[in-house]
């Protein structure tokens, strides 16, 4: 009897991937009947790296950790440190690493509903998303200078301080994603074949998510409640009453499908408005580094024994860093660094189970959402001998949402 | 409900008694405006007590592992176990880390796997990453090394198991996979 399964390789280098990952998939017909995830590809030995350099090396260092959220790990580097150093950030200091922080979740989310848009097949649609995510790049590189890599956090504080031109230019920037979402949710959740295209694809209870650890916007779209920002606050998320987005607040239920977590990322980028306002209402005057002396910096963790755990809601769910400086060294001696992907992976395995081959570009795209656009081909044939490459799962992808198109009634 | 970081390590104190070794509640304050504190458990218990110290952790309340991590210190290796219970209620998840010395002789740990599936990732990296055996994990695959990595090295160790020769030892180890694949570019 000839073969019935064949089997897909995915990776590691893929178009819906940041980093480079390989997902094995065995198929039947349509259906994935066994899945292997395989990481590893892009482990640069950083924490090795950061516990052989000062501290402010090292936190730099963190920021290159990831190449998207690059905000996020330096975050949770400074908080984790002035723990463990005993330092204060002055407040205004504090307020202006929440209103960069949340910017660049508005950026992240933005970019990840373009990224799904184009799994799904609506190319259309991610450019007009990425062109409306232009404006809050622009106001990043005008407030740090760098459109990316912004080195703006520094242990006891930030680098640069917020003029009177970024504060109205973030007012100007505020009331246009107010507008801008709104319309995205109205393409996003009203649209039936984006929501019969991502309905009970890559579902997962909550209990799932409990047991498999993951975090962020995978986690509250299964219905749980976990928010760093909301859990144990730091600067000036604790002046707020910060409260975890979840779809049961939202429409009533948590099934915690791609849909769920489109709706999630939405309203989270109206939170992230809301608190960007409310920090500029209330940004105190003052000075923005505790020590604006980096020797007398390094010094002082050269003489300071002590360790903590600094964590951070990034926009893909917490990031948590653990230091140990041990008085000797200016630098950490011990570092271990937690990313989110790195729990949100796990829940690979048991979503690509069932699904279809269709569905495979949804599911790797949605906890992570970032396009290294690099679209190689991989040979593989199947039993008849038809060949399967990335083309041909998003062609896949791309028929099964035409297919309903036609089905739904909205294209002829 | 809640509980606060005292009554967590009063329950702790009461299934562990003397394996609690030493113990510090930390507080911090957070927040400009209306500044409040909040507060995490450090302690350090006898890793004969590991496995029943996070069955009580599991007890209390479904827990969110932050990490594991781990540090050669000479003669023993300190482990590092974060986690955090009673997370999804605002201002109320207690972060409860935990430190047992393993010593090199047995480096053992039972895996808690059982009790969380998504605790794996962290098991293998530790395993790979400093040479720990955990009892009962049953995917024992790298997780970031190369599948050809030399045995008995491990990144984070600071003696002689350590990397200060890795290039040699990862070279000679090419070179063993060309020899086996026959002069084949390997």
């Amino acid at each position: 009897m000839a073969k019935t399964t064949y089997y897909v390789p995915i990776g590691p280098i893929h178009p819906a991937l940041k980093e480079p990952i390989r997902v094995e998939a065995e198929v039947e017909g349509e259906k994935i009947v066994k899945v292997d995830v395989k990481r590893g590809f892009a482990h640069r030995g950083i924490e090795y790296m950061g516990m052989k350099r000062n501290a402010i090396q090292t936190l730099y260092l963190s920021e290159r950790i990831c190449g998207i959220c690059s905000i996020s790990h330096p975050y949770a580097f400074v908080i984790g440190s002035e723990k463990a150093l005993g330092i204060e950030a002055p407040p205004r200091a504090q307020y202006i690493r929440t209103i960069i922080a949340e910017l660049e979740r508005i950026h992240s989310h933005i970019l990840w509903l373009g990224v799904i848009a184009h799994e799904i097949g609506f190319d259309p649609l991610l450019f007009w998303t990425w062109k409306g995510r232009e404006k809050v790049l622009d106001i990043l590189e005008a407030i740090t200078g760098n459109r990316i890599n912004y080195s703006m956090y520094m242990i006891g504080g930030v680098r640069r301080d917020l003029k009177e031109s970024h504060i109205k230019a973030l007012r100007d920037m505020i009331t246009y994603y107010w507008e801008f979402t709104e319309h995205m949710k109205e393409v996003f959740l009203s649209d039936p074949v984006y929501k019969a295209r991502t309905r009970g694809v890559a579902q997962l209870s909550k209990e799932m998510a409990l047991k498999f650890n993951v975090v962020g916007p995978t986690a509250r779209a299964a219905g749980l409640r976990m928010d760093i920002r909301q859990d144990i606050p730091y600067d000036a998320y604790a002046d707020m009453d910060i409260k975890a987005v979840v779809p049961q607040d939202i429409v009533g239920e948590a099934r915690g499908d791609a849909y769920d977590i489109t709706m999630v990322r939405l309203y989270e980028i109206e939170q992230s408005l809301d608190i960007i306002e409310f920090c500029l209402d209330n940004l105190p005057e003052g000075k923005i580094l505790a020590i604006p002396n980096y020797v007398a910096l390094l010094n002082k963790i050269k003489k300071t024994e002590g360790e903590a755990i600094g964590a951070h809601e990034a926009p893909r769910g917490e990031v948590i860093h653990y230091f140990k400086y041990d008085g000797k060294r200016d630098g950490p001696a011990v570092w271990k660094v937690i990313a989110p992907s790195y729990n949100n992976i796990n829940s690979w395995a048991p979503l690509l189970l069932g699904a279809e081959v269709a569905d495979i570009p949804v599911v790797v795209a949605y906890i992570d959402p970032c396009m290294c656009c690099n679209d190689r081909v991989a040979v593989v044939k199947d039993s008849s001998g038809r060949i399967l490459d990335y083309s041909y799962l998003h062609k896949k992808a791309v028929e099964k949402t035409r297919k309903l198109e036609k089905e739904l009634g909205v294209r002829k | 409900m809640t509980l606060t970081a005292e009554e967590i390590l009063e329950r702790l104190k009461e299934k562990l008694g003397d394996a609690i070794l030493n113990y510090e509640i930390k507080e911090y304050k957070m927040g400009v405006k209306r500044p409040r504190t909040y507060q995490e458990i450090w302690m350090e218990i006898n890793k004969d007590a590991f496995r029943k110290a996070v069955e009580a952790i599991f007890e209390i309340d479904y827990p969110h592992l932050h990490f594991i991590a781990g540090e050669d210190v000479g003669e023993v290796i300190k482990m590092i176990y974060s986690f955090g219970v009673f997370h999804s209620h605002p201002w109320g998840e207690v972060s409860i880390v935990m430190k047992l010395d393993l010593p090199k002789s047995n480096l053992v740990l039972p895996t808690i796997t059982d009790l969380m599936i998504g605790a794996e990732t962290n098991e293998r990296e530790i395993r790979e990453m400093l040479g720990i055996e955990f009892e009962g994990l049953k995917n024992k695959r790298h997780l970031f090394l190369p599948d050809d990595w030399p045995e008995g090295k491990y990144p984070w160790r600071r003696d002689e198991y350590g990397v200060e020769d890795m290039i040699k030892h990862t070279h000679k180890s090419v070179k063993e996979i060309r020899k086996q694949r026959g002069g084949q570019n390997g």
